[in-house]
């Protein structure tokens, strides 16, 4: 069974993708590498700083609901089945 | 009084709601944290629907690129501090509503005492840092806290409700990057306001299932509402241990 990855908003852009199922990843970092061997430049655009070391404190992922700590967080572990949310932080008020 | 029975027998009408929901209503007191683009629509909702006591907290002045979104304050508000504007018009919608206004900064140190005593606190800030205050100073004394924020089009809305689920440290743990300048249309904020007084309405009832353990994007470009399911983490700095 694969996971789900639902985008939002600007990566729902970067992808033209409201939700996909995804297979073989073990952790949010290979997860996220897949996306970006898929979807391309825009969105690693999106993801990572510049030399694509550290994700951006502009995107929130949670995984099952629960908010991942970032850079720690990539390591978190994936199994069949889970849900993957990734949306950037809406600040304003 | 008779003239409230009038004032809010629409309302009372509703299956559920009848004078039991209104008296709940009269005996609360909520905060709303941050009178702009969130805190406008939600005040006057809550004035409008007979929340018995209001504290406004806003430590701003009314500025000219305010007025798109900030319904509260008008053209000659202008430079005028938001509890002034947000408080003459809020009591002359409602007169029977007990008003408080505090000019005050949301602060590491003061966000316990100014949060004393309310039932609900509504997240009307426009940044994390101080939601994050209100967050701690919510779970800390076992108070439900409405999260709302906007941007451009979108949305997002969740209700937190200390022991019960997440908290806004479990959903967003890192600090977003502050902006001073966002962009915003006036109806997104309207749309999550309301939302935000819809939830504390429901909460004070006890009508309804609140956005507890959910969070809510709304996307008014596509028109579309989605939420997702978001868990306590049991590791939280904030709520781990309640
Ligand atoms: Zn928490």
């Amino acid at each position: 069974m694969p996971i789900t990855v639902k985008f939002f908003y600007n990566f729902r852009e970067a992808t033209g993708k409201d939700r996909i199922e995804i297979a073989g990843t073990k952790d949010v970092r290979s997860l996220l590498n897949k996306l970006v061997e898929r979807f391309g430049q825009k969105l690693a655009e999106q993801l990572y700083e510049p030399e694509r070391e550290k994700l951006r404190n502009t995107v929130n992922i949670l995984v099952n609901g629960h908010g991942i700590m970032t850079p720690h967080g990539l390591g978190t572990r994936l199994n069949d089945g889970d849900v993957v949310a990734i949306f950037p932080p809406v600040c304003g008020g | 009084m008779p003239s409230e029975f009038e004032r809010y027998s629409r309302q009372m009408i509703i299956r559920g709601f009848g004078e039991a929901g209104q008296r709940k209503l009269k005996a609360a007191h909520v905060i709303v944290a941050g009178l702009g683009g969130l805190g406008s629509p939600t005040s006057m909702y809550l004035v409008a629907a007979g929340v018995g006591h209001l504290t406004i907290i806003d430590a701003q002045r009314v500025e000219l690129n305010n007025l798109n979104r900030q319904v509260l304050h008008w053209h000659l508000d202008v430079k005028r501090s938001k509890v002034r504007s947000a408080i003459e018009k809020l009591q002359a919608m409602n007169p029977s509503v007990e008003i408080d206004a505090k000019l005050k900064k949301i602060t590491p140190k003061n966000a316990d005492g100014l949060l004393r005593g309310a039932d609900v606190v509504v997240d009307g800030m426009d940044n994390y840092r101080t939601r994050y205050l209100l967050n701690e100073a919510c779970v800390r004394a076992g108070r439900p806290f409405v999260h709302g924020a906007v941007e451009g089009f979108v949305g997002q809305l969740t209700t937190i409700v200390p022991g019960k689920g997440p908290c806004l440290r479990c959903i967003i743990p890192k600090e977003p990057p502050r902006k001073s300048v966002f962009p915003v249309l006036g109806t997104t904020a309207g749309v999550v306001g309301c939302l935000q007084a819809m939830e504390t309405i429901k909460l004070l009832t006890g009508i309804g299932r609140p956005l507890v353990g959910r969070i809510l994007f709304f996307d008014g470009e596509s028109a579309n509402f989605e939420e997702i399911e978001v868990r306590r983490n049991p590791n939280c700095p904030v709520c781990g241990g309640v």
